[in-house]
């Protein structure tokens, strides 16, 4: 039967297959849905708003934050000259600073000048009669508040730290850069006691300063928090009377009621405990908004845990027990959270359409397990999926489920339900056994590690008390290749001016592989060059983070990170209990399939030398010569994501290096370092195009392999064999049964289905076991798509019927039609596995 | 060559979804006894390895013609030309070829490694209650490696289902049932002289067998599945399928635990092509919905316990079913 098997489905998907449509949405939800997709068209908007000092110093666009985005590289310009900075300093609204601004610590002008501009300069709006929480504008962008000392001393680094970054960049050595967002702040705090606790607390700990602290930096930074504590109660305010004012106008006598009640929860709340469900979305929808305000960064990975259990009390009392309000109503408070997450794409609404690198991951984590293994789930986590599954396509909040041993059937069921009817999942599956692992790896006792949640795409933190920093550095592990075969230098002919000369001795000496006489002698060059790049990565980083946590503090998102207060310091200067930098690893598996390719063809099987091989990579292929050596390198050697034991030995080897490098440096903020594996577009994007042919086949500027997944089309041997191979790639198990993880901060992994998996209910059970098996031998991070090449050709051809049609890229969702046409060749090209 | 240490297998496929409960691992095993028309595995019948060329893989480099030692390839306009008197199944050239474009359906498996395959997907059948399904080919051809393979899966705990024709000697399947958990069992045509005339052999052996199974998984508690393959022309009657049916009822006592109805697909028929056979089904069509669903139902009320059917079928308005 195993040819029926390979092709069901292939005659009939293009019919199958659906493209997911919004449904059942309440008229509000669907009013504020439709509202947001007039984008452009729309007369309210949330994009970008910019405010100076009004000093010929001033400083508002923050390249650093983009040092990530090496699309953005070109829009920098010199000193603050570029696009961006220009076009912000010209549309910036001079703010009327306090009299004695410039004699306050930046710390504290950057509160004071934050509370005028949230306060004074932008307008409190609630965005239509279906709107049913105070907080629309918030995406700005804000003076970093400098005086002329510190310009000119903060430009004098960010030069220095530029052209390192440049030249790390572009000579093919991956990305880096202390970025925004990226944290979940302390939600349970804000929920249960209010920014009254934590103004309390900021006021007790200032207090215990003596006189020299008080006048130093821990006083500024607390002084700072103090008037930080107080802005969202005085935000609320400003929004309550807004309601109240609405009210008055509004004829409808329901409508004056709800705006009665929203003035109320904003009268309460951040500022009190929160005592309704309706008063818990409201508290934690002011708070994230005012994150992004004073990060003037959309979102990025801004996330909001375990949003389940931090309003399962509020949900409980409200909609179950007292039936206060109605579990339709509850979804509609909801929606209006869905609504407002999604603004945060306004930024630049008048510039165009986001794609693949609108990197807004708000994520919301559901699900999982608690402290003894048992399952958390409830009913508001089938609420909120009922919300993601009407929504949906949609880009904000993100949502993760966790999913472990005890996972009840119910929601397995819900899930696959939901994926069956969707192009994508519209939700990264996260394991937690494997998870916890990790958590477990970086230090954390198994008594807490239970409560971790998602930040960004899908990058394992606490809650509450940590910043790890999980898109900061990425490496680009396959330089590690082209340093070892040409000893730490550039392979000839591949360097760009300025940045670097031809044949510049890059890494270090590990000796001329041409005399190497066994694999041995290789793996230890290629360790060397391995620990180089970290360390070459590490040290760039730390000025960035250096200059960050120096000149540009953010006091308001510190007051409600645990750690900060208690150590005066800065959430960017080493304030939160767990402080980590997580190094993402690019290209892995290209990495690994390139060191099997010389393993097996050059020492083992002597079919090459190194030196025809590197001749290969410098003529890139090109040429009769090399037809059959590339098709050789590409078939005839192992490759990582077969379930391969030689192969995923290696593949471990491989992360298990690379990976310990990382926990030998921290950053001079005190932020540790830590590896993960998520790649966003990396490798799609400047590390592909920077990465010269590899010994596995691949042509200069092919993408490189995905985070953990094998190289594109190699895994040839179906779902279970590729989710072996990613568990084992990432330590495995112990012999005792124990996970291993060697990526505290997660992998991404994604596969490709054929619609036919989940073609009836017997279907559906067998995908579920697929997924508690994933749960048992896989990675810790899985995003299922369920596209069909014949479709996603069609969508190219007429993006006009396709433009609900959404992607998933490693826990970056983006509207197919809405990227380049390579990235869409690229996803059409992906293997899909057909069962 | 064949015995109890090697096995000549020409695929193992991972994850299968279609041959039993839950996630499978499915052996085919090669060789057929059985000379189906119909056959949707050309690459199972004969017991010799056979060699295929992918046109859409070979980037024309000659290498195989060079490997060859019998001088049995050669390139001619429409692509490779294999002779098949000369071409020894060495599988060298396969060996050889830089692009995987030439395949060997057939590869000896010694049972240590073939275990050791089969169990690295073992946590997926005790999540989804799956497991091995032996299939062809006709795998009881291979009885002594088979038998050692399923006590091997046994003694590990892992499930078994025997996927077969039903021609086979009594006593082979005396030795082998201990060690199986589900028999997969075709009954194709009830008819014995049409079932001569489709597949080269009388089903009385196939059916005698069969009632014995019954009896024999009834007395064991192990499970039975009967399958029909839905061929248009051949066995898609509604006479055939009420002479199963019956069967069933009247001489399985209705013991077995599912009946699947499988439609017929031409998608093969690049496979014979590629081993330079002839399909007499080469331009059938596929059945339409109401043909498969009027059988499906006929099968239901004949009163047959948990009738099933799958495959494809005409690509229609508003029909999604595969």
């Amino acid at each position: 039967m195993s040819e029926i098997n390979e092709n069901l489905g292939k005659q009939e998907k293009s019919q199958r297959f659906q493209i997911a449509e919004p449904h059942d949405l309440s008229k509000r939800s669907k009013w504020l849905r439709d509202y947001y997709f007039k984008g452009a068209e729309r007369e309210w908007n949330n994009q970008y708003m910019a405010f100076t000092t009004g000093t010929d110093w001033d400083i508002i666009w923050n390249e650093g934050d983009y040092y990530i985005v090496p699309e953005v590289h070109t829009y920098i310009g010199n000193k603050g000259k570029g696009v961006f900075a220009s076009a912000f300093r010209s549309m910036a609204v001079s703010v009327k600073l306090p009299e004695n601004f410039w004699e306050l610590s930046l710390p504290e002008r950057r509160m004071a000048f934050f509370e005028k501009v949230m306060l004074d300069y932008i307008p409190q709006e609630i965005i239509s009669e279906n709107d049913l929480l105070g907080g629309g504008r918030f995406n700005t962008q804000l003076s970093k508040c400098l005086n002329k000392n510190e310009a000119s001393k903060f430009w004098k680094m960010n030069l220095e730290i530029r052209r390192k970054l440049f030249k790390f960049n572009k000579s093919g050595f991956g990305n880096l850069g202390a970025t925004g967002g990226h944290i979940i702040p302390d939600y349970e705090t804000i929920l249960n006691k209010g920014f009254k606790y934590i103004h309390k607390k900021a006021e007790e700990n200032y207090q215990k300063l003596n006189k020299k602290e008080k006048e130093g930096s821990k006083g500024q930074e607390l002084r700072a928090m103090i008037i930080a504590a107080e802005i969202p109660r005085k935000l609320a305010k400003k929004y309550a009377e807004e309601c109240r004012r609405l009210k008055e106008k509004t004829s409808s006598h329901e409508r004056a009621e709800e705006l009665e009640q929203i003035a109320h929860n904003l009268e309460r709340v951040p500022w009190e405990p929160s005592e309704t469900f309706w008063q818990g979305v409201q508290s934690i929808w002011l708070t994230h908004m005012l994150i992004i305000s004073e990060e003037s960064y959309p979102g990025p990975g801004t996330s909001f845990g375990r949003i389940d259990q931090h309003l399962w009390h509020l949900y409980k009392k409200d909609v179950i027990d007292e039936k206060t309000i109605t579990k339709e109503f509850a979804k509609d408070i909801l929606g209006s959270f869905w609504f407002h997450s999604n603004t945060a794409y306004d930024a630049m609404i008048k510039v165009g359409n986001q794609g693949i690198t609108s990197g807004y991951g708000q994520l919301i984590t559901l699900s999982g397990c608690g402290p003894n293994g048992e399952d958390l789930t409830n009913e508001l986590t089938y609420t909120i999926l009922e919300v993601i599954d009407e929504w949906h396509p949609i880009l904000e909040p993100k949502p993760n489920i966790r999913l472990h041993r005890n996972s009840p059937e119910k929601i397995l069921n819900r899930i696959i339900d939901i994926i069956s009817r969707s192009q994508g999942a519209p939700f990264l599956i996260n394991f937690d056994e494997k998870s916890i692992a990790g958590m477990v790896t970086e230090g954390i006792s198994k008594q807490y590690a239970w409560n971790y949640a998602c930040v960004g795409c899908l990058e394992n933190t606490m809650q509450g008390n940590d910043r790890s920093g999980t898109v900061n550095c990425n490496p680009n592990l396959t330089k590690s290749i082209e340093l070892t075969l040409w000893n730490g230098k550039n392979m000839p002919g591949n360097f760009i001016k300025p940045w670097t000369k031809d044949g510049e001795q890059l890494g270090p000496k590990s000796g001329e592989p041409e005399n190497f006489k066994s694999w041995d002698e290789f793996w230890n060059a290629w360790k060397e060059q391995i620990k180089f790049i970290i360390k070459f990565m590490v040290e760039i980083n730390n000025m960035t983070e250096e200059l960050r946590g120096k000149y540009m503090p953010t006091p308001f998102l510190s007051t409600f990170v645990q750690g900060c207060i208690e150590k005066g310091l800065d959430v960017r200067n080493g304030g939160p209990e767990l402080s980590f930098v997580t190094v993402n690893g690019v290209g892995f598996a290209t990495t690994v399939d390139s060191l099997l390719a010389i393993k097996k063809l050059v020492f083992e099987d002597k079919k090459y030398s190194i030196e025809e091989i590197k001749e290969a990579l410098i003529n890139d292929f090109e040429g009769e010569k090399y037809v059959v050596m590339q098709t050789i390198l590409k078939n005839k050697a192992p490759k990582y994501g077969c379930d391969n034991e030689i192969s995923d030995e290696l593949a471990r080897k491989v992360m298990k290096t690379w990976g310990d490098e990382t926990w030998k440096y921290k950053t001079p903020t005190n932020f540790q370092y830590r590896p993960g594996m998520l790649s966003w577009n990396y490798w799609a994007g400047a590390a592909a195009q920077f990465t010269i042919a590899t010994p596995d086949g691949r042509k200069r500027g092919t993408y490189l392999s995905n985070a953990m997944c094998p190289t594109d089309g190699v895994d040839n041997k179906g779902p279970t064999a590729v989710t072996n191979s990613v568990g084992i790639a990432l330590g495995g198990k112990t012999e005792g049964g124990e996970f291993i993880n060697y990526l505290p901060s997660g992998s991404s992994h994604t596969i490709t289905f054929n619609p036919s998996i989940l073609r009836d209910p017997e279907h559906k059970e067998k995908f579920k076991s697929y997924l508690r098996g994933y749960d048992e031998n896989g990675g810790t991070c899985l995003q299922i798509n369920m596209l069909d090449a014949d479709m996603l050709r069609n969508a190219q051809k007429h993006p006009e019927n396709y433009k609900n049609l959404l992607v998933r890229i490693t826990g970056y969702n983006a509207y197919f039609t809405a990227i380049g046409k390579e990235l869409q060749d690229e996803i059409i090209a992906r293997e899909s596995h057909r069962m | 060559m064949i015995d109890a240490d090697m096995g000549l297998i020409f695929e193992i496929q991972k994850m299968s979804t279609e041959d039993g409960p839950g996630i499978r691992t499915t052996v085919f095993f090669k060789q057929c006894p059985l000379r189906c028309i119909w056959c949707h595995n050309p690459e199972s019948i004969l017991k010799k390895p056979q060699l295929e060329w992918l046109k859409h893989k070979c980037i024309g480099c000659k290498t195989c013609i060079e490997t060859c030692q019998e001088d049995a390839l050669s390139f001619l306009e429409e692509g490779l030309n294999i002779d098949r008197n000369l071409c020894t199944s060495c599988g060298d050239c396969a060996n050889e070829c830089p692009s995987t474009a030439l395949h060997m359906y057939g590869e000896y498996w010694d049972l240590d490694n073939l275990f050791h395959e089969i169990q690295k997907d073992k946590v997926y059948y005790t999540t989804s209650k799956g497991g091995i399904t032996l299939s062809g080919g006709e795998p009881t051809i291979q009885s002594e490696f088979i038998l050692e393979l399923l006590k091997m899966c046994k003694e590990k705990g892992i499930s078994t289902a025997l996927d077969t024709c039903g021609y086979a000697p009594r006593k082979i399947y005396e030795r082998i049932l201990p060690y199986v958990d589900l028999i997969l069992l075709d009954i194709k045509e009830i008819d014995s002289e049409k079932h001569k005339n489709f597949t080269g052999v009388s089903n009385d052996l196939i059916l005698e067998n069969a009632i014995w199974i019954s009896q024999y998984i009834d007395t064991n508690n192990k499970k039975m599945w009967i399958r029909t393959p839905i061929i248009p022309n051949y066995t898609a009657t509604e006479e055939n399928i009420k002479g199963i049916g019956e069967f069933i009822i009247n001489k399985l006592n209705n013991i077995p635990d599912r009946w699947d109805l499988l439609a017929f697909n031409n998608l093969c028929t690049v496979k014979y092509q590629r081993l330079d056979m002839d399909w007499p089904l080469k331009n059938y069509k596929l059945l339409r919905k109401e043909e498969i669903e009027n059988l499906y139902n006929l099968a239901k009320d004949i009163g047959v316990k948990n009738v099933r059917w799958s495959g494809l079928i005409k690509k229609e308005e508003n029909s999604n079913k595969i």
